[in-house]
């Protein structure tokens, strides 16, 4: 068949298996976590948290998350509820509040070990130890959520199609 | 860099941010009335002034759009304002 465009898939860092997918670098390693529930709430978030998730503890800028469910926050209308299994939310406006199931539309990448600080430092100029309501940076380049569920590890939640893109930022730093 | 504060994030990078338009325009109205010329003029002039200024401004990562008063000749920023109503 004749090329009349240009494939610009080629173009792009091919994405790499990501059940199995693992960066070790210099003191920290990289993966995908796959199978936690996401969904993305707009509106009046207390009214969301109480139907949907109540007691989920709210995540801000580089705060320690202990364990799923929690919301991540966006904005000041805006959360990303993340649980441990997909939710069971109906789509659509309801008590001032839209919930929109979306498991699979941000990729998210965990990082561990002892240079995650030095990472983070890399990728943002956010100045992580003054702490900021919205989770959301601009992490090399492209917005994502950065919070952590432990002293040194560290979550990046970034839209799906981006994370061949910071899976190669990530695997050429080390 | 400079560091530009969002009303609902705090100071976060310049790169953060969009300027989206200079505060106070009004929307010509209503739409049916409005003449090629005044549409064009709401939409693509600006008073740009030479020192202090009042702008919107959007917080890209957040979404929250605020109001920005700035300087265009120091780029020192004097105040970031939400755009809320005041909570009922
Ligand atoms: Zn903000």
């Amino acid at each position: 068949m004749r090329k009349t465009m240009r494939d610009r898939g080629l173009f792009w860092s091919p994405a790499p298996d990501w059940t199995t997918a693992r960066i070790d670098g210099d003191a920290y390693s990289v993966r995908r976590v796959l199978g936690l529930g996401q969904a993305l709430v707009s509106g009046d978030l207390d009214a969301a948290l109480a139907e949907l998730m109540p007691a989920a503890p709210e995540i801000s800028l580089w705060s320690v998350a202990a364990a799923e469910p929690f919301a991540v926050r966006i904005g000041r209308d805006r959360t990303l509820l993340v649980s441990p299994g997909p939710l069971a939310a109906a789509p659509g406006w309801r008590n001032g509040y839209v919930a929109t199931p979306c498991d699979d539309a941000y990729a998210i990448l965990e990082i561990s070990g002892v240079a995650l600080r030095e990472i983070v430092a890399e990728g943002t100029s956010v100045d992580i130890n003054a702490g900021s309501r919205s989770a959301a940076v601009l992490f090399a380049g492209v917005t994502v959520l950065l919070y952590r569920i432990g002293p040194e590890t560290a979550r990046l939640h970034v839209e799906a199609p981006l994370a061949a893109y910071l899976w190669a930022w990530l695997e050429g730093r080390s | 860099m400079q560091l530009f504060s969002c009303p609902f994030c705090g100071e976060r990078d310049e790169t953060e941010f969009t300027f989206c338009a200079e505060a106070g325009k009004t929307r010509p109205e209503p739409a049916a009335e409005v003449s090629a010329d005044a549409w064009a003029r709401y939409l693509h002039f600006d008073h740009n002034p030479k020192g202090a200024t009042r702008e919107v401004w959007l917080h890209a990562t957040c979404g929250e759009f605020f109001l920005m008063e700035r300087d265009t000749v120091s780029h020192a920023v004097s105040g970031s304002h939400s755009l809320r109503r005041p909570e009922a």
